[in-house]
């Protein structure tokens, strides 16, 4: 393959500056969001009944930042998700029967069985699914994101890691390389304040957006549990990467409102900060907001959130029909026989959909 | 090096040391270890190694004075009884320079000793005979050992040996020593637990080997008698204390001997053995006595029995006994029995089908002494009774004798301890 | 055909594929300008600049894994470890991330890592190891053990096409000491196939990297019927040549400098027990390193790397049996 085969990307150049979302991206946002929490709670339900083998875990309350993140990309950029981001997953156009099945073990699951839980990526939709040790989609991230350097297209990777992968050599080593090579990649962090059970002053001594800088690109914080600022700083990291800028690391300041899996009774969090949380929830503030200063009717949103809860339901009821996986399948697809491209995700920001579906080729 | 004949040593003066035969079954022995290096200095008698064989550990005294000029066989190393060992060069003079002193050999690895693996077969070899229907005890082994290759068996095949003339064939004589560690498929590690694994002995080896041996060559049959000991009790208590202030220890193996002694003589077929389709009769009664030792067995023998009285049994037993445990014996001693009682009744045994000790036809067996009720008549009224009894075993080989014969002989020796006197 | 050196075979597959496809590049440390710790890589970054010869900071897993997404996004990919002992700092990407994915989500990673390896210059404990066994127990990489500078050549541009992470083991004691005809031009090797290095009816030793060099000059100065199977490929194994072989000789010695337990020739030799054991004339014999680290003074790491007396017995033994 030579260069010029390369499918090239145009410039999807985003104007950042005002009028970025549409009323219907920000139903948009609504629906994700709720999705997630609908999903994961339907999720929850199936573990406690015995049809989801293994563990369970979730990102209850920070729905917020992978929504946000999600939303702003393109369809030819590329994420590695991580498990508390089932909502970049939906963005992406992965369906819930597909996530629960996947819970569930089932034949109809993004990795018909051969992995569980949150450890799936859709990759005709150009996702790279993570694996357990954290954070090691940081430097995979980076390697995507050294491919589209190399070959000059205007494409970004993203990929999620809560606080406590910054405490891990790889972090190091991910930052370290993405400053170097001022990589178009886009690290979203998730501070949830515990990694597992450990909490923060005992996770690190200097906040991780700070020791951005001490790789040569900026460290942004942003209020996690807002989804419009996380889509904000991501769209404005995502066209400073398009452009040459680097990567960018954004903080997102959350909680995590479960533990760590259903396994956990987060007995070591204080009920203050769990309370304190509770009244901060990104979707039931998204909503008030929507209502408050974004002109949506009281009924809008809330038959927005009824009809993503109906169909998850209906999804749930798919993925308990879909099948188990034939045993011989364990033996299959070790090896590759030949490399194929991921596919492109959807990408629901309306600025994409002006550009037609595939704004970005197309520009080219 | 001067090539002076005076400082050569003459071939005449080379003194060769032989592995010795250190019993009647005892086909090779195993070098333990060299106590002297080439270019030592030896006295006529001094220890100059230490061999290993079935049945005893000797150290080898050297044959002559002079210079240890050679070794041929190196520590772990197996060789026939008979060869060579080492040369000695017995025109050297003390303080003398070894004119072919070598240099001291490197602490080299002994080498594996060579195991007799004619008996083995490869996955192969048993593949392709059974393919072909081949005998493989026909093929000529050329590997290690004398195992058949599979190189061996292909030309075995393109060239079959003439067919075996009728004399080859009967089974009368033993089988081909099989290695003894033909065993069955091992047991799972998991299921036996925790276990450890040690070669065994050069004795244990022997014993092995010979026991199968014998199991194989030898039409095994047992029979059992039942003796009342309670004239064997009674003289035992009146002699025991005369004798013991003499230094015997007069004890129910030696009576069982001397019966059995007698009883020899009147049935020779049983002082005899097996060689092809021939009974040997020997004339002297030499008779083993088979002591169990901490690691093995040694059947240390007493010679012309038929001389001995009770007394000379006794003492005779009780010494080789005390020699065999202190491994004191002279290799003599253990080679040429003729006939073989063993006693494992000492240790409470009250029932055993033990192995004839080849090339001997018959091994007799004395059990433990025990008080049993039994039924007595007296008068013609019968009553219980308690005595001390116990059962004489003997395996014999049915090649030799039949069970009739067996019978009487066991019922001469029954009769004689029960009418002691 | 040109006559090169081990080591130029393999600067000259990584030029050729570069030439050929624009997507391959190099990434390692001190790759670039200063051509690498060995040189395999002299003279590239001249050719095809420093994006492509792309010097990398002392970070293993970086490496690794800026491969994997590299090779995700449709490059091709070659990983330089400066030596195979420090693929160590960087396995976590390689087992857990690049080894996966396509078994997980069917996402192919089309690279390559350089695992300069091997010892037999006091290179100690870790500038000497063989790690190939490593990857044997991880499934999804291809691990590849060239022995000439031909194969070193061929298998390494197959490797760069394969759309699977392939290790690649480069012996260091091959690099300069091993010279042979290399086709010119671009050429490759299947991957997945041994070679008959010498044909011989009576004992077959089967050998890889270095090794191979061993078993040759041991059948050579034998003057015996000895048959060399160079494996070439760890994973996957030639199975057929493998049992042909066997079932040809009977006899089989397994070489290799890497340690003994649960090595590359165990497998092996389980492979021959489980499928060829009514073909066997003589136990399966192994020649390896012993299980210990590769220390640093002459005398000890002769004693622990395997030598050509050692093997020359371990075949005398063998064709006695």
């Amino acid at each position: 393959m030579r260069l010029s085969d390369a499918s090239a990307v145009g410039d999807a150049t985003v104007a950042l500056d005002r009028g970025l979302l549409t009323r219907g991206d920000r139903v948009q946002l609504l629906r994700l969001m709720e999705m997630m929490r609908a999903a994961e709670e339907r999720g929850l339900a199936l573990y406690k009944q015995g049809k989801v083998p293994g563990s369970f875990y979730d990102g209850r309350g920070e729905e917020a930042i992978s929504v946000g993140a999600a939303f702003a990309l393109g369809p030819r950029d590329r994420l590695c998700i991580l498990h508390r981001d089932l909502g970049a997953h939906f963005v992406r156009g992965v369906t819930p029967d597909r996530y629960l099945a996947n819970y569930m073990g089932r034949a109809g699951g993004v990795t018909g069985g051969k992995d569980g839980n949150m450890h799936f990526g859709d990759r005709a939709l150009g996702c790279v699914g993570m694996v357990s040790m954290l954070p090691d989609m940081a430097p995979v991230a980076n390697g995507i994101a050294l491919a589209f350097k190399m070959r000059g297209e205007p494409r970004v990777a993203l990929t999620f890691f809560g606080e406590g992968s910054t405490a891990n050599g790889q972090w190091h080593e991910a930052m370290n390389f993405a400053g170097i090579h001022r990589l178009p990649v886009v690290f979203v962090l998730e501070n949830n304040r515990f990694a597992y059970s450990t909490p923060n002053q005992l996770e690190f001594a200097v906040d991780p957006v700070e020791r951005a800088s001490g790789y040569g690109f900026p460290g942004v914080g942003v209020d996690g549990n807002d989804v419009e600022a996380v889509f904000t700083a991501t769209a404005a990291a995502a066209e400073r990467a398009r452009e040459g800028g680097g990567p960018t690391l954004i903080g997102c300041e959350t909680m995590r409102m479960h533990g760590h899996g259903a396994h956990d009774d987060m007995s070591y969090v204080p009920a203050a900060l769990r309370e304190e949380w509770e009244r901060r929830d990104p979707i039931d503030g998204y909503a008030a907001r929507l209502v408050a200063e974004l002109g949506f009717e009281e009924s809008e949103v809330s038959d927005v959130r009824a009809e993503v809860r109906s169909y998850v339901a209906e999804c749930a009821e798919r993925a308990l029909a879909s099948p188990p996986p034939e045993p011989e399948v364990a033996g299959e697809g070790v090896f590759a026989e030949r490399w194929q491209p991921l596919g492109d995700g959807a990408a629901p920001w309306s600025r994409w959909a002006e550009t037609g579906a595939d704004g970005a080729r197309r520009a080219a | 090096m001067s090539s002076s004949p005076t400082e050569r040593p003459a071939e005449a003066a080379l003194v060769e040391v032989a592995m010795p035969q250190m019993g009647i079954s005892v086909a090779e022995g195993t070098i333990v270890e060299w106590r002297k290096r080439p270019g030592d200095w030896v006295e006529a008698d001094e220890p100059i190694c230490d061999v290993s064989t079935d049945k005893v550990d000797v150290e080898i005294p050297a044959p002559t004075a002079g210079r240890l000029a050679r070794i041929l066989v190196e520590p772990g190393e197996t060789v026939a009884v008979g060869a060579v060992l080492a040369v000695l060069d017995g025109a050297a003079r003390p303080g003398q320079a070894h004119p072919q002193e070598s240099p001291p050999p490197v602490a080299a690895e002994p080498p594996a000793p060579e195991l007799d693996r004619s008996g083995f077969y490869s996955p192969v070899v048993r593949r392709i005979a059974a393919e072909h229907g081949v005998e493989l005890e026909r093929v000529e082994g050329h590997g290690v050992g004398g195992r058949v290759r599979k190189a061996d068996l292909l030309a075995f095949i393109e060239h079959p040996e003439p067919e075996p003339t009728p004399e080859r064939e009967p089974a009368l004589e033993p089988a081909p020593e099989r290695a003894a560690a033909a065993s069955p498929a091992a047991e799972p590690a998991e299921l036996l637990g925790p276990s450890h694994r040690e070669p065994m002995s050069p004795m244990r080896r022997q014993i092995a080997r010979h026991m199968v041996a014998s199991r194989r060559g030898a039409a095994h049959c047992t029979t059992v008698v039942e003796v009342d000991f309670s004239r064997v009790v009674a003289r035992r208590r009146e002699l025991r204390e005369a004798m013991a202030r003499r230094g015997v220890n007069l004890t129910y193996l030696a009576f069982v001997a001397a019966e059995t002694v007698a009883a020899l003589a009147r049935h020779p077929v049983l002082n005899a053995s097996v060689e092809g389709e021939e009974i040997v009769y020997h004339e002297d009664v030499n008779l083993g006595i088979a002591v169990a030792l901490e690691d093995g067995l040694i059947v240390p023998v007493i010679r012309q029995a038929q001389r001995l009285s009770l007394e000379g049994l006794a003492a005779a037993i009780g010494d080789l006994a005390t020699r065999a445990r202190e491994k004191r014996l002279h290799p003599d001693e253990v080679r040429g029995g003729t006939f073989t009682i063993t006693n494992p009744g000492q240790f409470g045994a009250v029932l055993a089908t033990p192995i004839i000790n080849q090339p001997q036809v018959a091994i007799l067996d004395l059990e433990a002494v025990v008080k049993r009720p039994v039924v007595v008549e007296r008068e013609g009224e019968d009553s219980i009774a308690i005595r001390p009894l116990s059962y004489l075993c003997m395996s014999w080989d049915h090649r030799a004798l039949d069970g009739a014969e067996a019978a009487r002989f066991l019922g001469g020796i029954k009769h004689g301890l029960e009418q002691a006197d | 055909m040109a006559e090169l050196t081990y080591l130029e075979a393999i600067s000259d597959a990584l030029r050729t594929e570069m030439r050929r496809d624009d997507s391959v590049f190099c990434l390692g440390e001190d790759i670039g300008a200063f051509g690498g710790a060995f040189k395999v890589t002299a003279g590239l970054a001249e050719e095809f600049g420093a994006d492509r010869v792309l010097d990398a900071p002392l970070a293993e897993n970086a490496i690794i894994g800026a491969a994997t997404g590299a090779a995700i996004e449709g490059m091709r990919p070659v990983c330089e470890m400066q030596f195979a002992d420090f693929v160590a700092c960087g396995f976590d990407q390689l087992v857990n991330v690049a080894a996966k994915l396509h078994y997980r989500q069917g996402v192919a990673v089309p690279m390559v890592v350089r695992l300069p390896s091997g010892g037999g210059f006091s290179g100690g404990p870790f500038h000497s190891q063989n790690p190939e066994a490593w990857f044997l127990q991880a499934p999804g990489l291809k691990v590849l053990a060239p022995a000439t500078a031909a194969d070193a050549k061929g298998l390494l541009a197959s490797a760069i096409r394969d759309p699977n992470p392939v290790c690649f083991l480069e012996h260091k004691g091959l690099y300069r000491h091993v010279r042979g005809e290399v086709p010119e031009g671009e050429y490759t090797v299947p991957i997945g196939k041994a070679r008959v290095a010498r044909e011989g009816a009576e004992l077959t030793v089967v050998a890889y990297g270095s090794a191979v060099h061993l078993a040759l000059a041991a059948a050579e100065q034998l003057g015996e019927e000895i048959e060399v199977l160079d494996l070439r490929s760890l994973c996957p194994l030639d199975r057929e040549a493998i049992l042909a072989s066997a079932r040809k000789t009977g006899k089989v010695l397994i070489a290799h400098e890497a340690t003994r337990a649960c090595g590359a020739g165990a497998e092996v030799a389980a492979l021959i027990g489980e499928e060829a054991f009514e073909d066997l004339d003589a136990p399966i014999r192994r020649l390896t390193a012993p299980d210990v680290p590769i220390p640093f003074s002459p005398p000890l790491e002769q004693a622990v790397l395997p030598q050509l007396e050692q093997m020359k017995e371990a075949c005398r033994e063998l064709l006695a049996y």
